[in-house]
């Protein structure tokens, strides 16, 4: 009687313990990750279809595939206590630093002049994208150990675990995923209370490396092309303005209803470029119109609310400065496609996550936020 | 305060955040709200290009309802040349292209692309049409392949048929492409009459005869299609159309029986003439000539024949520079000129109408005042010397016999008498010369009629073409006869015979008839839109003191000791009097201009037919040789009744 009367008080306790952690999902943030993924596959499927009438399935299929891995890895970063990940942290930056390294090797492949992929069969995976998350956890490491006491030393130390993957990813060249690293590394130093005075010496720093990459030869000209084009919206000389005309025209012609499920004219015959990636906003925007692409804004920014919630109710600090990091992934990620697709942000290829098609990035996403969902449930263990 | 503290920090990041999205939010308000209906503008024309159609020209008939112009479809495979330039493998796409339409049953060489490419004529800023008439399994080929074959385009056209080849080119005219500058000119709003219709840079426009007076009824309002097209500039539907609308058909004065036999006889007797001597020893070159057919009732053009002459079936699909430049040069003429309304003679002895209606009409003269002809007319002190053509002796003759048997000096003495006047040139004015006839054809030429001050005129204008700006009475001797101060298009020389043949009226030489509908039946009087009404321009006054002896005089220039009596051995002259009168203009160091000015029959005249032949001789053995000709033709169709046209408006 007695053994039999403690296991089932334990498992009473169990089911009763209001620490547990699948009693603490957080149904808001599950909900947004789940309605921009639909929205994403609906979105992907429009720009890709084409004009038919034999509509291609091949990208719908494959960003299925991803979204599917992309949920196992959601349970998976979820599932593992995020505590656990912390002694892992050094293993995942290095693995994709290593990555990082092999990919500006023979064994990378180009693409749109940028070696920054490897060919797996049908698929590719880009190591930069895991490396935002990778960064995310070393840079949480890092600041949870130092425990707000930085040093110049210490603060050398950041610098240069956020810059390897950096210059690493300028060698692909690849400028939009290295901005991220950057909004991600500002968003954890910030929170991870480095000294004011640091930040102000590395903000001016920041605005004269800019100033001067754009006007040194380390860019090519047609990416300094692309990413002056929306200072100089009518410089007719300017190739990359066509690309951005169209995006804008594309989602002006959405007006406030849309023009309905796959009949954006724009978007049905191509005008945009890229658009199942890097303009993949503009589907969203002909097709649903305002009222469609102001949700999604809204769905981003819910979620973005949820993710920074989170950070300030997490346990530990480590949790804090994970949730930081990928608060800034997402909100920068989606200011920067967003904005570059109405022309007030530079031209950068990067992906609107979720929604854009692409494997490493949905996979990377999806996991980021299992990381999200991990410290909000263990915020009471 | 504590700065580094994570909580404030945290609501710092949140407050970067927000703004973020707040500036997301406001731009896409801007771009789909506010700005929306200015980039929707921009963005129908970025997806969407309009294709027009050409729609088939109007039919042109002849008087009696056959179809002389006519129209069908040609499919053309052109190339862009300035889209070529842009293509990577140039030659290997030239190689496709003369590889898939000789497979498909349009053989062509590599190299004939490459001279059509090359030709300087065709517009540079339009494609050049490299191969027509290809078969449908060309252009299914070269759409299924689209993306193969950049910088080539096909067409489908309408296009200018000639069931009777080369007949009345000259009055027909042929089409082609618009020239840039043309298209400029008839942007939409230059055209007073409102009617303009579309051009586009390759529409097909008329470009001389009847096909450029009558461009605005011939040209039909072309098809215009809306096609979405995607990035790649590749159709994927249609937005909307409008299909082509037909132009008005046209029906001529023109008879093509007559027309032809008028272009075979000239051509014939040129071809006879050529390389002979005349009488004086002189070469004739025979290069050129022409002839008129009016109808004196009304001034419609029956025939109006040049040569050389040209096929307006070359023009059809764009004729090569070479070939442009041949005809400007066959056996020495150009054969792009009419001659006819263009090319100015002097008249030579077909002027003497006008000379003796000047002086019976002012009291000169009466049919019987005669002189003694002996070969020579006397002028001035010291004496120049004006003889008759071959020093032919006349005796004693009034002015019908000098009309007749044309005698120069009886013309020489009336000359000198009305030296100081400008009754000959005032009679010349009323006959129509010195001026445009006004005939419904492009390029006419006014032709002159010196007075003495106009004389002046000239000399103190040119001074090198006109050494001597004095008018002297051998000025006035030669008007007399029709040279070296006179010149007139043989349309004029025609429409002054009409007048006398009619009683007086001038008329406007008019070769088009009556306006038809689209796709009309020239029989049907229901689609008949206008017809053209004669138009008087007018009148000489010929009361038959005047009248009857220069008619009696013309009469018997076919017959009997008539200047053109030779001509018209055994031509059954009761049953179809002939009146005419012959003309022999000496042009310096060549062959004669021969001329020959007629009218049948004598009692009601029908037909003015008249012959000017360049290099040619004396004006029976040419001119008179081929009037006959055509004489016979008419003769049959009046005494058959196979000239009444169809409506049966004409008699």
């Amino acid at each position: 009687m007695l053994p039999q009367s403690i296991s089932s008080r334990a498992s009473n306790r169990s089911r009763r313990d209001p620490t547990a952690p699948l009693r603490h999902l957080d149904p808001v943030l599950l909900g947004c990750v789940v309605i921009l993924s639909i929205v994403g596959l609906v979105a992907v499927y429009s720009a890709t279809r084409g004009p038919g009438p034999d509509f291609s399935k091949s990208y719908l299929v494959k960003q299925t595939i991803f979204m599917v891995i992309g949920a196992g890895a959601f349970g998976v970063f979820a599932a593992v206590d995020y505590r656990k990940l912390h002694d892992w942290a050094w293993v995942f930056y290095g693995i994709t630093t290593f990555l990082l390294v092999l990919v500006v090797s023979p064994f990378g492949s180009q693409s749109h002049g940028a070696q920054s992929w490897f060919a797996l069969g049908p698929f590719q995976l880009q190591p930069a994208e895991f490396s935002k998350l990778s960064l995310i956890g070393a840079l949480a490491f890092l600041l949870s150990e130092f425990r707000g006491d930085i040093d110049l030393r210490r603060l050398v130390g950041l610098l240069a675990t956020a810059g390897l993957p950096m210059a690493l990813i300028m060698l692909q060249p690849d400028l939009g995923e290295t901005l991220i690293l950057v909004a991600i590394s500002m968003a954890i130093l910030l929170v991870g209370g480095l000294p004011t005075k640091y930040i102000a010496v590395l903000t001016i720093v920041g605005v004269i490396g800019v100033v001067g990459a754009l006007n040194s030869p380390l860019l090519a000209e047609y990416q300094r092309n692309r990413l002056t084009a929306f200072v100089n919206p009518d410089d007719k000389s300017n190739a990359a303005l066509y690309n951005i005309e169209q995006s804008q025209q594309a989602i002006a012609n959405g007006r406030i209803t849309g023009q309905g499920l796959f009949d954006g004219p724009q978007t049905k015959l191509g005008f945009v470029p890229e658009q199942q990636t890097d303009f993949i906003f503009t589907a969203v925007a002909e097709q649903f119109g305002f009222i469609g692409s102001a949700t999604v804004l809204l769905l981003y920014g819910l979620l973005c609310y949820r993710i920074w919630r989170i950070a300030q109710v997490a346990k530990d600090s480590f949790g804090t400065y994970i949730c930081i990091g990928v608060l800034a992934m997402f909100a920068f990620s989606a200011f920067e496609n967003v904005g570059m697709a109405m022309g007030i942000m530079p031209v950068t290829g990067i992906p609107l996550l979720l929604i854009s098609a692409g494997g490493s990035s949905t996979i990377t996403a999806l996991a980021a936020l299992g990381l999200v969902l991990n410290v909000h449930m263990r915020r009471f263990q | 305060m504590d700065t580094t503290s994570p909580r404030l920090r945290m609501s710092l990041l949140g407050v970067v955040v927000v703004a973020c999205f707040v500036a997301l939010f406001a731009r896409l308000w801007y771009l789909q709200v506010m700005e929306a209906p200015a980039l929707a503008v921009q963005a129908t024309a970025n997806r969407t290009r309009t294709i027009a159609t050409e729609a088939p020209r109007g039919r042109i008939f002849d008087s009696k309802g056959r179809v002389i112009v006519d129209n069908r479809t040609s499919l053309i495979v052109s190339i862009d040349r300035n889209a070529l330039k842009k293509v990577k493998n140039r030659d290997d796409l030239i190689a496709r292209l003369a590889d898939v339409l000789t497979a498909n049953g349009a053989p062509i060489k590599i190299s004939t692309i490459e001279k059509r490419l090359a030709d300087k004529k065709a517009d540079q800023l339009q494609a050049v049409p490299i191969a027509s008439d290809v078969t449908e399994e060309v252009i299914h080929h070269l759409s299924e392949y689209a993306e193969d074959f950049p910088s080539v385009s096909y067409e489908r056209k309408t296009v200018r048929v000639y069931p009777y080849g080369m007949a009345a080119s000259n009055v027909l005219g042929y089409t082609g492409r618009i020239t840039a500058e043309t298209l400029k000119s008839l942007e939409p709003g230059s055209d007073p009459d409102g009617v303009v219709k579309t051009y586009q840079p390759d529409s097909i426009i008329g470009l001389a005869g009847v096909e450029s007076t009558y461009e605005k009824e011939l040209r039909g309002t072309p098809g215009i299609e809306l096609v979405q097209v995607d990035s790649k500039n590749r159709p994927v539907g249609t937005e909307s159309y409008q299909p082509p609308k037909s132009g008005n058909d046209i029906q001529l004065h023109l008879d093509i029986d007559v027309q032809i036999r008028a272009e075979q006889a000239l051509a014939d007797r040129l071809a006879v003439l050529r390389g002979t001597a005349q009488k004086d020893g002189t070469k004739r070159g025979a290069p050129a000539g022409s002839v008129v057919v009016l109808d004196p009732r009304d001034g419609g053009v029956v025939a109006l024949a040049s040569q050389p002459a040209y096929d307006p079936q070359e023009f059809a699909n764009g004729i090569s520079q070479e070939r442009y430049l041949q005809l400007q040069n066959i056996n020495g003429a150009s054969a792009l000129i009419d001659r006819s309304i263009s090319g100015q003679y002097a008249p030579g002895s077909t002027f003497k109408l006008v000379t003796a209606t000047a002086a019976l009409s002012n009291g000169l003269i009466d049919g019987n005042s005669s002189i003694y002809d002996d070969g020579v007319y006397k002028v001035g002190n010291p004496a120049q010397e004006f003889k008759n053509a071959g020093d032919q002796k006349n005796g004693n003759i009034n002015v019908v016999r000098a009309l007749t048997v044309s005698s120069d000096v009886y013309f020489y003495w009336l000359g000198d008498r009305m030296d100081g006047t400008t009754l000959i040139q005032d009679s010349a004015s009323a006959f129509g010369f010195d001026k445009k006839t006004g005939i419904d054809l492009p390029n006419e030429s006014a032709g002159y009629v010196l007075t003495k001050a106009e004389k002046k005129a000239l000399h103190n204008k040119y001074p090198d073409a006109y050494p001597n700006g004095d008018w002297y009475t051998g000025d006035n001797v030669q008007l007399a006869v029709g040279q070296n101060v006179v010149v007139a298009t043989p349309l004029q020389i025609a429409r002054a015979y009409a007048a006398f043949a009619n009683g007086g009226t001038v008329y406007q030489p008019h070769v088009v008839w009556k306006i038809l509908k689209p796709n009309s039946t020239p029989t049907n009087p229901n689609d008949v839109i206008r017809v053209i009404d004669p138009v008087v321009t007018g009148t000489v006054t010929l009361p038959p003191d005047v009248r009857g002896p220069i008619e009696s005089g013309l009469e018997g220039v076919t017959s009997g000791m008539g200047t053109a009596a030779s001509a018209f051995t055994g031509f059954d002259l009761t049953a179809f009097p002939v009146v005419g009168k012959t003309g022999t203009a000496q042009v310096d160091g060549k062959a004669d201009t021969s001329l020959f000015a007629s009218y049948g029959p004598a009692n009601s005249p029908k037909w003015v037919v008249t012959a000017v032949m360049e290099e040619s001789g004396f004006g029976a053995e040419a001119s008179g040789e081929v009037s006959r000709h055509i004489y016979e033709l008419l003769a049959n169709q009046a005494l058959t009744g196979a000239g009444s046209a169809t409506t049966g408006t004409r008699d």
